[in-house]
Protein backbone atom coordinates (compact mmCIF):
# COMPACT_ATOMS: atom_id res chain seq x y z
CA UNK A 1 0.00 0.00 0.00
CA UNK A 2 3.04 2.41 0.59
CA UNK A 3 4.65 1.70 -2.42
CA UNK A 4 1.60 2.35 -4.62
CA UNK A 5 1.20 5.68 -2.32
CA UNK A 6 4.85 6.27 -3.14
CA UNK A 7 4.25 6.12 -6.96
CA UNK A 8 1.45 8.19 -6.96
CA UNK A 9 3.70 10.69 -4.97
CA UNK A 10 6.35 10.35 -7.26
CA UNK A 11 3.87 10.86 -10.44
CA UNK A 12 2.19 14.01 -8.72
CA UNK A 13 5.75 15.37 -8.12
CA UNK A 14 6.57 14.44 -11.64
CA UNK A 15 3.93 16.50 -13.04
CA UNK A 16 4.68 19.54 -10.40
CA UNK A 17 8.11 19.52 -10.88
CA UNK A 18 8.15 19.07 -14.95
CA UNK A 19 6.42 22.64 -15.90
CA UNK A 20 8.07 24.89 -13.46
CA UNK A 21 11.51 23.53 -14.45
CA UNK A 22 10.14 23.45 -18.12
CA UNK A 23 9.63 27.02 -17.96
CA UNK A 24 12.52 28.29 -16.11
CA UNK A 25 14.34 26.62 -18.20
CA UNK A 26 12.86 28.39 -21.38
CA UNK A 27 13.42 31.65 -20.23
CA UNK A 28 17.13 30.73 -19.67
CA UNK A 29 17.04 28.63 -23.28
CA UNK A 30 14.99 31.89 -24.87
CA UNK A 31 18.31 34.42 -23.19
CA UNK A 32 21.07 32.18 -24.23
CA UNK A 33 19.67 32.18 -28.06
CA UNK A 34 18.76 35.92 -27.71
CA UNK A 35 22.67 36.58 -27.05
CA UNK A 36 23.68 34.19 -29.95
CA UNK A 37 21.09 36.22 -32.28
CA UNK A 38 22.52 39.37 -31.05
CA UNK A 39 25.79 38.49 -31.40
CA UNK A 40 25.31 37.55 -35.23
CA UNK A 41 23.44 40.65 -35.71
CA UNK A 42 26.18 43.22 -34.28
CA UNK A 43 28.85 41.35 -35.95
CA UNK A 44 26.70 41.02 -39.70
CA UNK A 45 25.42 44.54 -39.35
CA UNK A 46 29.27 45.79 -38.81
CA UNK A 47 30.46 44.36 -42.22
CA UNK A 48 27.53 45.98 -44.08
CA UNK A 49 28.33 49.36 -42.64
CA UNK A 50 31.81 49.47 -43.05
CA UNK A 51 31.73 47.69 -46.75
CA UNK A 52 29.06 50.26 -47.21
CA UNK A 53 26.80 47.61 -48.56
CA UNK A 54 23.68 49.46 -49.48
CA UNK A 55 21.26 45.98 -49.70
CA UNK A 56 19.83 44.47 -47.06
CA UNK A 57 20.60 41.65 -45.25
CA UNK A 58 18.49 39.19 -42.64
CA UNK A 59 20.89 37.06 -40.39
CA UNK A 60 19.14 33.96 -38.92
CA UNK A 61 20.37 31.99 -35.90
CA UNK A 62 19.14 28.50 -36.72
CA UNK A 63 19.11 25.60 -33.68
CA UNK A 64 19.36 23.16 -36.53
CA UNK A 65 22.63 21.65 -36.76
CA UNK A 66 23.26 21.99 -40.33
CA UNK A 67 21.56 22.79 -43.65
CA UNK A 68 19.28 19.83 -45.11
CA UNK A 69 21.29 18.25 -48.02
CA UNK A 70 18.30 19.21 -50.77
CA UNK A 71 17.13 22.52 -49.59
CA UNK A 72 17.04 25.80 -51.31
CA UNK A 73 19.96 28.07 -50.46
CA UNK A 74 17.99 31.30 -48.35
CA UNK A 75 21.35 33.13 -49.07
CA UNK A 76 20.32 33.82 -52.63
CA UNK A 77 16.32 33.50 -52.39
CA UNK A 78 15.24 35.52 -49.42
CA UNK A 79 18.55 37.42 -48.92
CA UNK A 80 18.90 35.83 -45.54
CA UNK A 81 22.48 34.39 -43.77
CA UNK A 82 21.35 31.56 -42.17
CA UNK A 83 23.95 30.38 -38.96
CA UNK A 84 23.28 26.90 -38.40
CA UNK A 85 24.40 25.33 -34.67
CA UNK A 86 26.55 23.17 -35.88
CA UNK A 87 28.70 25.70 -37.81
CA UNK A 88 28.36 28.46 -35.22
CA UNK A 89 29.42 25.90 -32.27
CA UNK A 90 33.00 26.02 -34.35
CA UNK A 91 33.15 29.72 -33.86
CA UNK A 92 35.56 31.31 -31.32
CA UNK A 93 36.06 34.50 -31.89
CA UNK A 94 34.28 37.38 -33.65
CA UNK A 95 36.90 37.63 -36.02
CA UNK A 96 36.26 33.86 -37.27
CA UNK A 97 32.00 34.94 -36.92
CA UNK A 98 32.72 37.87 -38.97
CA UNK A 99 34.69 35.13 -41.21
CA UNK A 100 31.68 32.64 -41.37
CA UNK A 101 29.04 35.97 -42.01
CA UNK A 102 31.55 37.46 -44.69
CA UNK A 103 31.47 34.67 -46.71
CA UNK A 104 27.65 34.26 -46.83
CA UNK A 105 27.37 38.06 -47.58
CA UNK A 106 29.65 37.88 -50.09
CA UNK A 107 26.88 35.43 -52.00
CA UNK A 108 24.08 37.26 -51.22
CA UNK A 109 25.48 40.50 -52.43
CA UNK A 110 26.14 38.16 -56.01
CA UNK A 111 22.22 37.28 -55.75
CA UNK A 112 21.40 41.19 -56.44
CA UNK A 113 23.10 42.30 -59.31
CA UNK A 114 22.11 41.27 -62.89
CA UNK A 115 18.73 41.00 -64.35
CA UNK A 116 15.30 40.58 -62.97
CA UNK A 117 16.04 41.26 -59.79
CA UNK A 118 19.11 39.36 -59.86
CA UNK A 119 17.36 35.86 -60.40
CA UNK A 120 20.04 35.03 -63.29
CA UNK A 121 22.98 35.42 -61.48
CA UNK A 122 21.63 34.11 -58.25
CA UNK A 123 20.99 31.12 -60.66
CA UNK A 124 24.75 31.04 -61.64
CA UNK A 125 25.90 31.21 -58.52
CA UNK A 126 24.02 28.07 -57.64
CA UNK A 127 24.90 26.56 -60.79
CA UNK A 128 28.60 27.20 -61.10
CA UNK A 129 29.61 27.97 -57.29
CA UNK A 130 33.23 26.37 -57.76
CA UNK A 131 34.05 29.66 -59.51
CA UNK A 132 32.38 31.80 -57.06
CA UNK A 133 33.56 29.89 -54.06
CA UNK A 134 36.70 31.53 -54.59
CA UNK A 135 35.16 34.72 -55.58
CA UNK A 136 33.16 34.90 -52.38
CA UNK A 137 36.25 33.66 -50.14
CA UNK A 138 38.17 36.23 -51.59
CA UNK A 139 35.54 38.79 -50.85
CA UNK A 140 34.85 37.64 -47.54
CA UNK A 141 38.44 38.79 -46.98
CA UNK A 142 37.86 42.10 -47.81
CA UNK A 143 34.55 42.47 -46.11
CA UNK A 144 36.14 41.61 -43.17
CA UNK A 145 39.52 43.87 -43.55
CA UNK A 146 37.03 47.02 -43.86
CA UNK A 147 35.53 46.35 -40.92
CA UNK A 148 38.49 45.72 -38.79
CA UNK A 149 38.33 42.06 -38.37
CA UNK A 150 41.83 40.03 -38.77
CA UNK A 151 41.29 38.20 -42.36
CA UNK A 152 43.25 35.28 -41.34
CA UNK A 153 40.45 34.24 -39.20
CA UNK A 154 38.86 32.39 -41.95
CA UNK A 155 42.00 30.75 -43.10
CA UNK A 156 41.23 29.57 -39.08
CA UNK A 157 37.42 28.90 -39.65
CA UNK A 158 37.53 27.23 -42.92
CA UNK A 159 40.67 25.28 -41.84
CA UNK A 160 38.25 23.98 -38.60
CA UNK A 161 35.16 23.42 -40.09
CA UNK A 162 35.25 22.03 -44.28
CA UNK A 163 36.31 18.62 -44.59
CA UNK A 164 39.18 17.61 -47.43
CA UNK A 165 37.58 15.76 -50.33
CA UNK A 166 39.40 13.19 -51.98
CA UNK A 167 39.08 15.26 -55.88
CA UNK A 168 36.91 18.19 -57.03
CA UNK A 169 37.09 17.41 -60.75
CA UNK A 170 33.93 16.63 -60.62
CA UNK A 171 32.71 18.16 -57.90
CA UNK A 172 30.57 21.42 -57.80
CA UNK A 173 32.92 22.71 -54.75
CA UNK A 174 36.71 23.33 -54.46
CA UNK A 175 39.02 21.14 -52.25
CA UNK A 176 39.55 23.19 -48.95
CA UNK A 177 42.95 23.24 -49.25
CA UNK A 178 43.12 25.02 -52.30
CA UNK A 179 40.19 27.37 -51.51
CA UNK A 180 42.64 27.60 -48.28
CA UNK A 181 45.73 28.09 -50.10
CA UNK A 182 44.29 30.88 -52.47
CA UNK A 183 42.82 32.77 -49.45
CA UNK A 184 46.62 32.47 -48.38
CA UNK A 185 47.56 33.75 -51.82
CA UNK A 186 44.90 36.75 -51.13
CA UNK A 187 46.09 38.11 -48.23
CA UNK A 188 49.97 37.84 -48.88
CA UNK A 189 49.34 40.06 -51.75
CA UNK A 190 46.53 42.16 -51.02
CA UNK A 191 46.86 43.04 -47.32
CA UNK A 192 51.09 41.68 -46.18
CA UNK A 193 50.64 43.12 -42.85
CA UNK A 194 48.45 40.72 -41.69
CA UNK A 195 51.12 38.07 -42.06
CA UNK A 196 53.99 40.38 -41.20
CA UNK A 197 52.37 41.26 -37.53
CA UNK A 198 50.80 37.93 -37.65
CA UNK A 199 48.28 38.11 -34.20
CA UNK A 200 47.35 34.16 -35.00
CA UNK A 201 51.29 33.12 -34.69
CA UNK A 202 50.40 31.22 -31.55
CA UNK A 203 47.36 30.27 -32.44
CA UNK A 204 47.18 26.57 -33.13
CA UNK A 205 44.76 26.16 -35.64
CA UNK A 206 46.37 28.39 -37.63
CA UNK A 207 49.35 26.50 -36.95
CA UNK A 208 47.23 23.38 -38.04
CA UNK A 209 46.78 25.27 -41.17
CA UNK A 210 50.69 26.00 -41.90
CA UNK A 211 51.60 22.26 -41.01
CA UNK A 212 48.88 21.20 -43.68
CA UNK A 213 49.54 23.32 -46.49
CA UNK A 214 53.46 23.39 -46.51
CA UNK A 215 53.68 22.42 -50.29
CA UNK A 216 51.23 24.68 -51.55
CA UNK A 217 53.08 27.75 -49.49
CA UNK A 218 56.18 26.80 -50.92
CA UNK A 219 54.80 27.18 -54.23
CA UNK A 220 53.50 30.50 -53.52
CA UNK A 221 57.13 31.51 -52.55
CA UNK A 222 58.47 29.95 -55.79
CA UNK A 223 55.34 32.19 -57.62
CA UNK A 224 56.77 35.11 -55.73
CA UNK A 225 60.53 34.94 -56.24
CA UNK A 226 59.78 34.55 -59.76
CA UNK A 227 57.49 37.36 -60.07
CA UNK A 228 55.25 35.20 -62.10
CA UNK A 229 51.67 36.53 -62.51
CA UNK A 230 50.77 32.61 -63.69
CA UNK A 231 47.45 31.04 -61.20
CA UNK A 232 48.95 28.20 -59.11
CA UNK A 233 47.54 24.95 -59.47
CA UNK A 234 47.25 24.59 -56.24
CA UNK A 235 46.86 20.81 -54.26
CA UNK B 1 6.46 -4.59 -9.88
CA UNK B 2 5.97 -1.54 -7.53
CA UNK B 3 9.70 -1.05 -6.64
CA UNK B 4 10.60 -1.16 -10.64
CA UNK B 5 7.88 1.21 -11.14
CA UNK B 6 8.88 3.58 -8.58
CA UNK B 7 13.00 3.70 -9.46
CA UNK B 8 11.62 4.17 -12.86
CA UNK B 9 9.58 7.10 -11.93
CA UNK B 10 12.60 8.33 -9.97
CA UNK B 11 15.03 8.21 -12.49
CA UNK B 12 12.43 9.52 -15.02
CA UNK B 13 12.30 12.76 -12.87
CA UNK B 14 15.91 13.07 -11.77
CA UNK B 15 17.25 11.77 -15.91
CA UNK B 16 14.86 14.39 -16.94
CA UNK B 17 15.88 17.51 -14.66
CA UNK B 18 19.81 16.71 -15.29
CA UNK B 19 18.94 16.40 -18.95
CA UNK B 20 17.28 19.96 -18.70
CA UNK B 21 20.48 21.64 -16.88
CA UNK B 22 23.14 19.68 -19.09
CA UNK B 23 21.62 21.26 -22.25
CA UNK B 24 20.90 24.76 -20.55
CA UNK B 25 24.88 24.36 -19.59
CA UNK B 26 25.46 23.13 -23.29
CA UNK B 27 23.67 26.67 -24.63
CA UNK B 28 25.59 28.56 -21.99
CA UNK B 29 28.89 27.23 -23.65
CA UNK B 30 28.07 28.53 -27.05
CA UNK B 31 27.28 32.28 -26.27
CA UNK B 32 30.26 34.22 -26.18
CA UNK B 33 30.85 38.15 -24.91
CA UNK B 34 30.19 40.33 -27.83
CA UNK B 35 33.54 42.63 -28.65
CA UNK B 36 32.94 45.51 -31.15
CA UNK B 37 36.62 46.22 -32.29
CA UNK B 38 37.98 49.71 -33.30
CA UNK B 39 37.70 49.92 -36.86
CA UNK B 40 39.27 51.56 -39.54
CA UNK B 41 36.83 54.05 -41.07
CA UNK B 42 33.96 55.84 -39.28
CA UNK B 43 30.78 55.87 -40.90
CA UNK B 44 27.26 58.18 -40.65
CA UNK B 45 24.76 57.54 -43.59
CA UNK B 46 22.63 60.39 -42.34
CA UNK B 47 23.39 62.52 -45.16
CA UNK B 48 21.99 61.92 -48.65
CA UNK B 49 23.68 64.60 -50.47
CA UNK B 50 25.33 62.39 -52.92
CA UNK B 51 27.98 63.92 -56.64
CA UNK B 52 28.08 61.05 -59.38
CA UNK B 53 31.35 61.37 -60.90
CA UNK B 54 31.82 59.71 -64.29
CA UNK B 55 34.65 58.14 -65.62
CA UNK B 56 35.94 55.65 -68.17
CA UNK B 57 38.95 53.81 -68.93
CA UNK B 58 41.95 55.06 -70.37
CA UNK B 59 42.89 52.16 -72.66
CA UNK B 60 40.16 49.69 -73.09
CA UNK B 61 40.42 46.50 -70.96
CA UNK B 62 40.15 43.43 -71.65
CA UNK B 63 39.57 40.06 -69.08
CA UNK B 64 40.91 37.64 -71.67
CA UNK B 65 44.57 39.54 -71.86
CA UNK B 66 46.44 41.13 -69.21
CA UNK B 67 44.04 42.07 -66.84
CA UNK B 68 45.62 40.92 -63.13
CA UNK B 69 44.01 40.70 -60.41
CA UNK B 70 45.54 43.58 -57.77
CA UNK B 71 46.78 45.86 -60.23
CA UNK B 72 45.83 49.79 -60.76
CA UNK B 73 44.26 51.03 -63.99
CA UNK B 74 44.28 54.47 -65.14
CA UNK B 75 40.57 56.14 -65.63
CA UNK B 76 39.75 59.25 -66.58
CA UNK B 77 37.17 61.73 -65.51
CA UNK B 78 34.70 62.62 -68.56
CA UNK B 79 32.47 65.30 -66.35
CA UNK B 80 33.36 68.06 -64.46
CA UNK B 81 32.13 67.68 -60.88
CA UNK B 82 31.73 70.48 -58.53
CA UNK B 83 30.88 70.12 -54.94
CA UNK B 84 28.91 73.04 -53.35
CA UNK B 85 29.99 75.04 -56.72
CA UNK B 86 33.91 74.16 -56.36
CA UNK B 87 35.19 72.54 -59.25
CA UNK B 88 36.62 69.19 -57.37
CA UNK B 89 37.35 67.45 -60.43
CA UNK B 90 37.94 68.66 -63.80
CA UNK B 91 37.51 66.41 -67.05
CA UNK B 92 40.27 64.76 -68.40
CA UNK B 93 41.93 64.50 -65.07
CA UNK B 94 43.32 60.77 -63.98
CA UNK B 95 41.76 59.00 -61.30
CA UNK B 96 43.62 55.44 -60.32
CA UNK B 97 40.99 52.08 -60.13
CA UNK B 98 41.96 48.62 -58.78
CA UNK B 99 41.30 45.19 -60.60
CA UNK B 100 39.63 43.51 -57.79
CA UNK B 101 38.34 40.83 -58.38
CA UNK B 102 38.31 38.62 -61.65
CA UNK B 103 36.16 35.65 -62.55
CA UNK B 104 37.09 33.91 -65.45
CA UNK B 105 33.97 32.84 -68.22
CA UNK B 106 33.35 29.38 -67.79
CA UNK B 107 31.70 26.20 -69.27
CA UNK B 108 27.74 26.47 -70.46
CA UNK B 109 28.16 29.85 -71.52
CA UNK B 110 28.84 31.53 -67.85
CA UNK B 111 30.09 35.28 -68.85
CA UNK B 112 33.64 36.59 -67.09
CA UNK B 113 33.16 39.34 -64.48
CA UNK B 114 35.58 42.20 -63.42
CA UNK B 115 34.96 44.09 -60.59
CA UNK B 116 36.51 47.32 -60.10
CA UNK B 117 37.12 49.14 -56.59
CA UNK B 118 39.17 51.63 -54.39
CA UNK B 119 39.46 54.44 -56.86
CA UNK B 120 42.23 56.92 -55.54
CA UNK B 121 40.23 60.81 -56.47
CA UNK B 122 42.52 63.65 -54.68
CA UNK B 123 40.53 64.92 -51.85
CA UNK B 124 38.33 62.34 -51.30
CA UNK B 125 38.74 59.42 -48.64
CA UNK B 126 37.55 56.45 -49.19
CA UNK B 127 34.65 56.17 -46.47
CA UNK B 128 33.21 59.24 -48.58
CA UNK B 129 32.90 56.63 -51.91
CA UNK B 130 30.58 54.57 -52.94
CA UNK B 131 32.06 52.81 -55.76
CA UNK B 132 32.47 49.32 -56.60
CA UNK B 133 32.08 48.93 -60.60
CA UNK B 134 31.04 45.74 -61.65
CA UNK B 135 31.06 45.04 -65.86
CA UNK B 136 30.28 41.56 -67.29
CA UNK B 137 31.06 39.54 -70.33
CA UNK B 138 28.38 38.19 -72.45
CA UNK B 139 25.92 35.95 -70.62
CA UNK B 140 25.17 32.85 -73.35
CA UNK B 141 23.28 31.38 -70.32
CA UNK B 142 20.08 32.23 -71.55
CA UNK B 143 20.44 29.96 -74.91
CA UNK B 144 22.79 27.11 -74.10
CA UNK B 145 20.63 26.08 -70.98
CA UNK B 146 17.60 25.74 -73.17
CA UNK B 147 19.79 23.79 -75.77
CA UNK B 148 20.99 21.49 -73.29
CA UNK B 149 18.03 20.57 -71.87
CA UNK B 150 16.47 20.17 -75.96
CA UNK B 151 19.65 18.00 -76.15
CA UNK B 152 19.28 15.66 -73.76
CA UNK B 153 16.54 13.69 -75.73
CA UNK B 154 19.72 12.54 -77.56
CA UNK B 155 22.41 10.71 -75.08
CA UNK B 156 25.36 12.21 -74.53
CA UNK B 157 24.94 15.47 -76.94
CA UNK B 158 23.42 17.95 -73.77
CA UNK B 159 26.66 17.74 -72.43
CA UNK B 160 28.41 19.29 -75.21
CA UNK B 161 26.86 22.42 -74.84
CA UNK B 162 29.64 22.31 -71.39
CA UNK B 163 32.42 23.07 -74.37
CA UNK B 164 30.17 26.69 -75.22
CA UNK B 165 31.88 29.27 -72.84
CA UNK B 166 30.98 32.88 -71.76
CA UNK B 167 32.11 36.38 -73.05
CA UNK B 168 34.87 37.99 -72.02
CA UNK B 169 34.99 41.55 -70.18
CA UNK B 170 35.15 44.03 -72.59
CA UNK B 171 35.74 47.73 -71.02
CA UNK B 172 35.87 50.11 -73.93
CA UNK B 173 36.78 53.31 -73.50
CA UNK B 174 32.92 54.80 -74.27
CA UNK B 175 31.87 52.54 -71.31
CA UNK B 176 30.92 55.04 -68.01
CA UNK B 177 31.31 54.34 -64.86
CA UNK B 178 29.65 56.31 -61.98
CA UNK B 179 31.63 56.42 -58.60
CA UNK B 180 29.31 57.82 -55.82
CA UNK B 181 30.91 60.67 -53.43
CA UNK B 182 28.74 61.45 -50.29
CA UNK B 183 30.42 65.00 -49.33
CA UNK B 184 29.05 65.06 -45.91
CA UNK B 185 30.11 61.31 -44.89
CA UNK B 186 32.65 61.60 -42.52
Amino acid sequence: MQKRKLIYILICLLFLIQPSIAEDNLDEFIAAENSIQTRIDMVGTNLLNFNKIPKRVVFVYNKKDKKNLISIDKNLTSRQVVIYDGLYKSVQTDDELAAMLAREIAVVIKSYSGIWGGTIDSIQVALGSKKFEIVADKRAVDYMVNAGYNPLALIVFINKTCPQKRFDKFSRHNLTSKRLARIYEYITYKYPKYLENNEYVDNQYYQNFLLNSISNRRKLEEKIKSGSTEEIDYE
Amino acid sequence: MNKFIAIFLLLLIAGFNTSIFASSNLEAGTVHQTDIKNTHLPYDFTDTKMIPIKLAVVHEVNSEKGLIEGHKIDFKVIRDVYCDEKLILKRGDIVKGRVDTIVTSGMNGFPAEVMFDDFEIPGISQSQLISGYVKKGQNRCFWVYPLKWALTIIPLVGSLTNFIKGGHVKLRTSDVITVYYYPNWP
